[in-house]
């Protein structure tokens, strides 16, 4: 009687320690593995060089590294790790290392890490001169230690990189004048040296949302577009454009749509623009407001002022998730994301005249673990489909050339 | 005696491994195949499932609210779920439960790194934003509210659930 008492406390005591050692594990990892190199990567985002090079930029274990392939994607350099200890780098769904190189080579480097528990940021910067065999010093790209997160990089025909990030500072005067602060604010900050060093960082919005990626390209020489989520009047959280009307100067806000996503939360779901050489702005975005759910495309033909009617992307049933779109050489692409049941798969479609009709879509790859967003890349003459995924590693998919 | 000696040590080294492991034995891991247990699990009772998360600025108005709510209607099996966007520690977690006043609940933590997976076994259109609580009527019916839920809906919703017993 005694001993089956002491056993069973013994048995439960055994079963719960078994359950709780199992909850104090780390969270069931999105990375396939630990180490910095590629294959553990969570999130890899790729810009072509001017030769052609595909250069990628990827963090994992902790750590942010480079690499370039001549062949595709098909194999890669011998990495070179920019960071030189393990970071507690921004793991949200939305953030991911960004790069561009310019036409002489260099690479420009910037990606946010966390400063605290609260998830207060800091976007730090690099630049490499000499192809990617080492890089600066990590750098802050502003001197404000409030909260910096969702940097983005576009590089400027005179090989001038903007970037724009959002911004938490302006919470610390409102609440010194015991002001309510939602959000944070669209900051920017130019370099003329290719990204070794930026200008002081200037405002371009306040009252944004706080934790969906940007959107960044330029418009004309020397003027930068971004499309973020906004937030309007009664903490409604839809998309809008801001065109410069020069580096240093934000033009008007303009309202893609009024989806009424009324939310006072993080979606963690940001859009994506892209601008066609005919001046064609082509965006994409997330909403779950009270007009319109889901995956959304509009086109603006008028400098980003007004946008057509949102076109619905994907099969609401798949969960259709994280947009992406490329004017490239041969048409406009859009690609995301759709889930079955058991696959994740990369849906694409393409139009042809401008955004006006778009092809059926087209399942071009797919996945059975965690993906990291589907990105496009472009080498002038070809399109590529970028992918991380858990299960099969990195790939870049060249988006055929069909109708 | 004896008997009585045993079973105090046996709850010492029960407490003191709880303790020692840091995380409540209340938190369960939401993982694949969870949803269709939970409702199973309370079949013909019932249920009203909240899905919130750590960094979720109104669940940490709201859950305060649930917590009462499940006190004052014991009839409804209270569930919730730390679905958070981006993964939630179960000690903060468990942290805000018990400051909710929902200790008690049946209470889980997602648990796998595929999360498109475990949304679309709860709901193919879901793409994860929170707060969203899920009411399963004794018929198995399944009313889902997006966003912060007003009590009195709450409130209305199982009146009619006690009345049809």
């Amino acid at each position: 009687m005694i001993r089956t008492g002491l056993l069973a406390i013994v048995a439960l005591a055994a079963a719960q320690g078994a359950a709780l050692a199992q909850m104090r594990a780390p969270p069931a990892s999105e990375a396939a593995c630990e180490e910095p190199t590629l294959r553990c990567a969570t999130k890899a985002t790729p810009a072509f060089g001017p030769d052609g090079t595909l250069w990628l930029v990827w963090m994992a274990g902790g750590q942010v590294s480079v690499a370039s392939s001549q062949d595709a994607g098909r194999s890669f350099s011998a990495p070179t790790q920019v960071t030189t200890k393990r970071l507690n780098l921004d793991w949200g769904p939305d953030a991911r290392p960004k790069i561009v190189v310019d036409r002489k080579g260099g690479i420009a480097l910037a990606f946010s890490t966390f400063r605290d528990e609260a998830f207060n940021g800091e976007v730090l910067y690099t630049r490499s001169s000499d192809g990617g065999k080492s890089f600066a010093e990590l750098k802050p790209i502003t001197a404000n230690n409030e909260s910096q997160r969702f940097e983005a990089l576009a590089l400027d025909q005179d090989g001038t990189v903007f970037a724009a990030w959002l911004d938490k500072r302006n919470r610390v005067p409102a609440k010194e004048a015991g002001r309510k602060y939602e959000g944070a604010a669209l900051f920017f900050a130019a370099s003329r040296d290719g990204g070794a060093t930026y200008a002081e960082a200037a405002i371009a919005r306040d009252g944004t949302c706080e934790c969906c990626r940007l959107g960044l390209t330029f418009a004309a020489p020397g003027r930068p577009a971004v499309i973020f989520r906004n937030i309007f009047d009664g903490g409604v959280r839809d998309h809008a454009v801001i065109t410069f009307t020069d580096i240093a100067t934000p033009g008007e806000i303009h309202r893609v749509g009024t989806d009424d996503w009324q939310i006072n939360a993080c979606p963690h779901h940001g859009p994506s623009l892209t601008i066609a050489p005919n001046g064609t702005y082509h965006v994409v975005w997330y909403t779950n407001g009270k007009a319109r759910k889901g995956l959304f495309y509009a086109h603006s033909r008028d400098e980003g002022r007004t946008f057509s009617a949102p076109l619905p992307l994907g099969q609401p049933g798949r969960s259709p998730t994280r947009p992406f779109v490329l004017a490239g050489p041969a048409g406009t692409v859009m690609v995301w994301k759709e889930f079955d049941g058991e696959k994740t798969s990369v849906q694409m479609t393409i139009s042809r005249d401008d955004g006006e009709t778009w092809s059926p879509p087209k399942t071009i790859s797919s996945t059975s673990d965690t993906s990291d967003h589907p990105l496009l890349v472009s080498n002038g003459k070809r399109t590529y489909l970028s992918w991380m995924t858990k299960a099969d590693g990195y790939r870049l998919t060249a988006i055929e050339d069909q109708p | 005696m004896r008997f009585r000696f045993a079973s105090i040590a046996g709850l010492v080294a029960l407490i003191a491994s709880a303790d020692a492991l840091g995380a409540s034995p209340a938190l369960k891991p939401f993982e694949r195949g969870t949803w269709q247990a939970v409702i199973k699990g309370h079949a013909g009772r019932p249920v009203l499932v909240h899905f919130w998360g750590v960094t979720c600025g109104p669940c940490k108005v709201e859950l305060p609210l649930l917590g009462q709510f499940a006190k004052d209607h014991p009839d409804v099996d209270v569930v919730t779920v730390s679905a958070d966007l981006v993964p939630n520690l179960p000690g903060a977690t468990q942290a805000m439960l018990d400051k909710a006043g929902l200790s008690s609940t049946e209470n889980f933590i997602f648990n796998d790194g595929f999360v498109e997976r475990l949304r679309f076994e709860i709901d193919p259109a879901w793409q994860g934003d929170i707060p969203r609580t899920m009411l399963i009527s004794r018929e198995g019916t399944i009313t889902t509210i997006e966003g912060s839920a007003e009590i009195t809906d709450l409130e209305k919703w199982s009146a009619q659930q006690l009345s049809k017993r």
